[in-house]
């Protein structure tokens, strides 16, 4: 196991510098917008556009660039310094991250909490009342654009221009060392959005994996050895069907604890998505490297952990 | 899609644009919407305003800051030489200087004396000297600065040519209150425009050169006050991580070490807050339904609506925000040809350009490149215009457009030419839906177009502004100016001599020998007078050759809580002047 | 089943009817069956698959009951009807005094939970015991069951042992509590055949240490031979025939049960003698055929089969023997002497046609005007 987590390690560290490299290319090769252009304005003469380039080291050869950046990276754990804001990038990273990732964990509670009992039952119950009614609440989850979500609740709940003034409006994120009470109520909401969507497509996995596994052999089983319906359904049918959700919630964390930023937009939240958006606005690539860079190191060790864990719920695979 | 659903479409979108000024009365002259201007006397002390954002500011140093939040931010922290009162967009006021700019009689030498008593806030603290502004200027020079407009204003002085953040020969201090500035051209009028600009605020040398040094500087991060606020900083001075976050807040508090005494600006507040980051939409909601809060971003057409309607008195277009044109490719076919671009400009409904817009609140129809409160509008003709037919009706005019397109050898009125025209606009409303209506005028002409919607600094930087992309139209481009001297509106945009291989700001590479020869000539005039006569000549020229269609003098519209007195800087699109504002 | 049996008889089934509501129609999968179980003896129920044989084990577990699913007659487990029962009785009985072993032993096994806690919940569901109680009764199972290495294999999980291992986990799991019957269906199918020798002296072993009553289900007459007391037949959900083993394989009478044992290689069936398959396929439950089920199939079919309905009748020499089939006892001995000395279908049925050729075709007949003997072959 442990040979096998260094492997998988070192392979990270490969992707990751690969995905520098892309995101190096990508933003020299496509259209957007040049740092030095934004900087100087339209009226800047050639000789202005040139020294703004010079002084943001932009005027190097495309390798130079990526080199200094690599090495910088990698003997000094540096990510440079911001275009636009002149902060280093690894100031603003660490700035963000505790918003990101108390929008991304809570989050996860309310959709696990919700969707998995919602999974099971409307399973179970196949063809009542319960499974189409959240089969359509499902349905309007992921439809619902989250901006859109946001925005409604917002317009409903916030306590400065909701109709049920219940909850704290966009933009009242605090960290959790400041006001741990406003901190909570001002992301109840931002939670439930962002978490919408997810609880309805897991809902539905879970419902359609549930009544896959019920309809199996070893269900029949268990119900012939005489155990309530109930551990039936829940230690029999859900430890099984529930092995593909760990997986895709793995993956699906690690996707969000790189930001996200629609919901961290309408709400107002300081996080990791929000300021990679920012950054592209802005050209500012070095932000934007550092951004693309954290995103891809939570994707990559939500990939590990989820192998791990994916061997550890469905001991089939261990032997392979 | 076919032409008759995007008609339907449009005229859709301007019908509920037009339910906005449903109840705007008819005046020619149009109005400041619901809002009046304000010189904010008599407003009450203490509180504390809060401006919503959705934007960073770009950067903190005055000697690199340009856009108009970043201008807004800085006209409470930072004293100018001159500036201008939020009401008068056109005439200049001291600020730092201590009396009127003098001008010699062969315009090549400005004087300017600078008030006693001003003091650098903390950590420098001690009191400003003409040698604070010198090195301002100068470090505009330097590199690691690269002030964007520098050269272009300042580039006259004596040793500017070869500055590079060092001592330039043409900035004197023979005392400590004296600035003169020594011109190699009769350029002093331009310049001392040029000074409301915040280049001319004073930085302490001693302190900034350490930062200076760095590539690029870190001034920005330390900068040092002389107006009423300052950024909240730490004991050394440094304002990254307490008055400035990136991305998140900015703070503003009390300056100690202003004087009232040496300025004539009320202060009323007592502290400043920016909120970055917030979504448009939601923050503008929050600003109409809040207390103490303004939004400093432009408000979406839903807003103005909605604010116009519910809340007027929250409600303020600012006129002579800018202006807006189509620029049309003079260097390569078809538009080479003087009478396809009258033609065109005399096909375009102007009116309706505005209407989806939101209408006559939002701005009025343009009929050539100076607008209100730039000096020499009114010599160039005003609202009414410079007299050219192809322009003389705001909702276009088939008849003069037949008849150029005449005289360009289509007889039929439509273009038969093989060309298809590149169009690059705007992508979002209400741009992209201007960007298709001059896109259908070309199209009922029979041009055969290619119509592309982008974001704003990709439309600039790959397509309008650089030659090589071979762009015919851009319907969505425009200037503001820098400040009121007209040469900051005409001269790059117009002159020959700027036409560059890329981010080059003459988008329709007009090269006209007698429009070139009228800037020039324009360019050393002496005095506000002769300037406004001579540009407005210029304007009057341009406007003759059909490389542009003006289409919209933009007025802004700004918003605000009920408990807030909001005096808008009509010379920085309606932003909030927050020296002057207070809460009711 | 005589009498005295019967009376003693732990498991006891009375026309028992099991239909399933589809789309189709209504598919009736058991059309009236009965038969009882004793202590220590085994009921072998033998069939193709459609036969019904399945579906009745899984409706005396209670494992069938579901909105679309008809029931009816009786089915009583020490003298309480199952079908009568509360849901919440029959899980209580399910598993404790009637035990069921399934065919495919890695798909019903649960994959993620290991083999020890998969018996201790079957005891725990019915018994207050603790878990180390529990365990040390795990491993007595498994012990009992032979497993090789009992105290590693507990903590294994199913696809880490060998199918015939995992046999014998799920008959201990069967076992846990003690049951009054154990319905095996097809527990050897899916194993080869040393282990299914192995798994079939296990049955037998254990039948006789616990006194429980066994059902064995299978297609497999082989297994029957070797395993059971008494045989059952079925055939489209209906008994055909229904005997002690001995008699069975000695003398059967039913035209079925001649087919499945021509198809299956013996010892004692003459040399060079072909192995006769049934022709056909087992028919439509929705729209069973017309008078008796098999005569579609049948090679001794005549007009009068098409139309009347056997009924399950004991032979007059041996009232434990019961067949369903028109044929008279006499045309039956006589067909199946010539089978058993290796004559074809069709050298039988000649043998016992009725003089003056085949019965005139009845009015109403569904089946097409018979011709003369030679055409007179079951349809396929």
């Amino acid at each position: 196991m442990a040979a096998y987590v260094l492997r998988r390690v070192l392979w990270g560290l490969v992707l990751l510098v690969l995905v520098s490299l892309l995101t190096f290319v990508v933003f020299y090769v496509l259209p957007s917008a040049d740092p030095a252009q934004l900087r100087a304005g339209r009226d800047a003469s050639p000789a202005t556009l040139a020294q703004i380039r010079a002084s943001l080291g932009l005027d190097r050869s495309l390798p130079a660039q990526y080199w200094t950046f690599l090495t910088h990276l990698v003997l000094h754990a540096d990510l440079g310094y911001s275009y636009y804001s002149g902060a280093s990038v690894g100031s603003l990273l660490i700035d963000r991250l505790p918003a990101t990732i108390s929008l991304t964990l809570g989050a996860i509670v309310v959709w696990v909490l919700v969707a998995v009992p919602i999974g099971v039952v409307s399973a179970v119950r196949r063809g009542t009342w319960v499974d189409k009614l959240t089969t359509g609440g499902a349905l309007l989850g992921i439809s619902a654009p989250v901006y859109w979500l946001g925005l409604v609740a917002l317009y409903l709940f916030a306590d400065d221009i909701g109709k049920l003034p219940l909850l704290p409006g966009a933009g009242s994120y605090v960290p959790l060392t400041t006001d741990p009470w406003k901190w909570f109520t001002a992301l109840i909401l931002p939670w439930l959005v962002l978490a919408s969507t997810f609880t309805a497509v897991y809902a539905r996995l879970l419902r359609a994996n549930m009544i896959e596994v019920l309809s199996e052999d070893y269900v029949r089983t268990a119900r012939a050895k005489g155990l309530s319906e109930r551990r039936v359904v829940w230690r029999h049918g859900l430890r099984a069907a529930v092995t593909p959700l760990v997986t895709l919630a793995g993956l699906d964390v690690g996707l969000l604890l790189g930001g996200a930023v629609l919901t961290e937009t309408v709400f107002g939240i300081p996080g990791i998505g929000r300021l990679n958006y920012d950054a592209i606005l802005h050209a500012d690539y070095p932000l934007i490297q550092g951004t693309v860079l954290l995103a891809a190191c939570f994707v990559i060790v939500a990939n590990i952990v989820v192998d791990i864990a994916y061997a550890y719920l469905d001991p089939r695979v261990r032997t392979a | 899609m076919p032409r008759p659903v995007i008609r339907a479409l449009l005229l859709a979108l301007s019908a509920t644009a037009a339910l906005v000024l449903a109840a705007c009365g008819s005046s020619t002259s149009g109005h400041a919407g619901a809002a009046t201007v304000d010189n904010g006397k008599g407003g009450h002390r203490g509180g504390s305003l809060t401006l919503l954002t959705s934007q960073d500011v770009a950067s903190l140093d005055p000697g690199i800051t340009y856009a108009s939040l970043d201008l807004n931010l800085l006209a409470a922290t930072e004293r100018a030489l001159y500036a201008y009162a939020p009401e008068d967009p056109t005439n200049l006021v001291p600020d730092l200087a201590a009396g009127p700019p003098q001008i010699s009689a062969d315009g090549k030498t400005l004087t300017v004396r600078i008030r006693s008593g001003v003091h650098f806030g903390p950590p420098v603290n001690r009191e400003v000297t003409s040698r604070d502004v010198k090195y301002a200027i100068e470090r505009g020079f330097n590199p690691h600065v690269a002030n964007p407009y520098a050269s272009t204003y300042y580039g006259d002085l004596v040793g500017a040519a070869r500055a590079s953040g060092g001592p330039i020969a043409g900035l004197q201090t023979p005392d400590d209150h004296t600035l003169v500035f020594k011109l190699v051209r009769p350029t002093a009028s331009l310049v001392a425009q040029a000074t409301v600009l915040p280049l001319s605020a004073p930085v302490p040398p001693e302190y900034a050169k350490p930062f200076d040094a760095r590539a690029p500087s870190d001034y920005g991060n330390h900068v040092v006050a002389t107006g009423p606020y300052m950024l909240a900083a730490d004991s050394k001075g440094k304002v990254l991580g307490t008055g400035y976050v990136p991305g998140r807040s900015i703070r503003l508090v009390r300056n100690p070490k202003w004087s009232a005494a040496t300025d004539a600006r009320p202060a009323y507040l007592d502290a400043i807050e920016w909120r970055i980051g917030e979504s448009p939409n939601v923050a503008g909601r929050q600003v109409l339904a809040g207390k103490g809060l303004a939004l400093s971003d432009p408000p979406t057409p839903a807003l103005v609506k909605r604010a116009y309607q519910q809340s007027r008195d929250q409600i303020f277009f600012s006129p002579g925000a800018g202006s807006r044109y189509a620029a049309l490719n003079t260097a390569i076919p078809p538009f080479n040809d003087a009478n396809l671009r009258k033609a065109v400009a005399a096909a375009l409904d102007r009116e309706q350009m505005r209407r989806v817009r939101g209408g006559e609140v939002i701005g009025d129809v343009a009929s050539h490149f100076l607008y209100p409160g730039v000096l020499g509008f009114e010599q160039a003709g005003g609202s009414k215009g410079t007299g050219v037919d192809f322009l003389a009706n705001p909702t276009g005019d088939r008849a003069v457009a037949l008849k150029y397109m005449k005289a360009a050898g289509y007889p039929s009125g439509k273009y038969t030419g093989g060309a298809k025209l590149q169009v690059v606009g705007l992508a979002g409303a209400p741009d992209s839906n201007d960007a298709e209506i001059v896109n259908q005028t070309l199209q009922d002409l029979g041009f055969k177009t290619n119509l592309k919607l982008v974001e704003s600094s990709v439309m600039y930087a790959r397509f309008c502004a650089l030659p090589r992309a071979r762009v015919n139209v851009c319907p969505n481009v425009g200037w503001v100016r820098d400040f009121a001297d007209p040469q900051t509106v005409l001269d790059l945009a117009f002159n020959g001599k700027y036409i560059l291989p890329e981010n080059n700001p003459n988008w329709p590479q007009l090269n006209d020998p007698t429009v070139n020869a009228a800037i020039g000539r324009a360019e050393l005039a002496v005095g506000n007078d002769a300037r406004a006569s001579a540009w407005a000549d210029v304007d009057r020229k341009v406007t003759a050759t059909g490389a542009a269609i003006p289409w919209l003098w933009d007025r802004q519209p700004n918003i605000w809580s009920a408990d807030v007195r909001c005096v808008p800087q009509l010379w920085n699109l309606g932003h909030c002047d927050l020296v002057y504002s207070s809460l009711k | 089943m005589s009498a005295a049996d019967a009376a003693g008889a732990v498991l006891r089934v009375e026309d028992l009817q099991v239909a399933f509501d589809t789309r189709d129609g209504l598919v009736q999968a058991v059309d009236g069956i009965s038969f009882a179980v004793a202590p220590g003896r085994t009921l072998g129920i033998v069939g193709e698959s459609g036969s019904g044989k399945t579906v009745a084990a899984m409706t005396v577990m209670g494992l069938t009951r579901s909105p679309r699913t008809r029931v009816a007659g009786r089915v009583l487990l020490d003298g309480e009807d199952l079908l009568a029962a509360s849901a919440e009785r029959l899980r209580a009985l399910r598993g404790a005094a009637a035990a069921m072993v399934f065919q495919d032993s890695l798909s019903a096994l649960h994959p993620l939970l290991r083999v020890g806690a998969q018996i201790e919940e079957a005891m725990r569901a019915h018994r207050d015991v603790g878990r180390t109680a529990a365990r040390a009764r795990a491993l007595e199972l498994l012990e009992l069951v032979a497993i090789p290495d009992a105290a590693r294999r507990i903590d294994a999980y199913p696809h880490e042992l060998s199918g015939g291992m995992r046999q014998r986990v799920m008959i201990a799991m069967a076992l846990a509590n003690e049951p009054r019957v154990l319905i095996a269906d097809e527990p050897t199918t899916a194993l080869d055949a040393t282990v299914q020798a192995q798994i079939l002296a296990l049955l037998r072993r254990l039948r006789d240490e616990l006194g429980m009553a066994m059902v064995l289900i299978t297609h497999d007459l082989g297994v029957v031979a070797e395993t059971a007391d008494d045989v059952v037949v079925m055939y489209a959900g209906r008994i055909v025939e229904q005997a002690p083993v001995g008699e069975l394989f000695a003398a059967p009478r039913h035209p079925y049960t001649w087919g499945l044992l021509r198809s299956m290689p013996r010892l004692d069936a003459p040399a060079g003698a072909d192995l006769v398959p049934i022709p056909g396929r087992p028919p439509s439950l929705v729209h069973p055929p017309s008078g008796c089920r098999f005569h579609p199939r049948c090679p001794y079919v005549r007009e009068r089969h098409r139309h009347v309905e056997p009924v399950l009748e004991p032979l007059a020499d041996g009232p434990a023997h019961r067949v369903a089939c028109l044929l008279s006892e006499a045309e039956r001995r006589t067909a199946w002497a010539l089978l058993a000395e290796g004559a074809t279908p069709e050298q039988a049925r000649a043998a016992i046609e009725p003089a003056g050729g085949p019965a005139p075709t009845a009015a109403g007949s569904t089946e097409p005007a018979a011709g003369d003997g030679a055409a007179e072959e079951a349809p396929a």
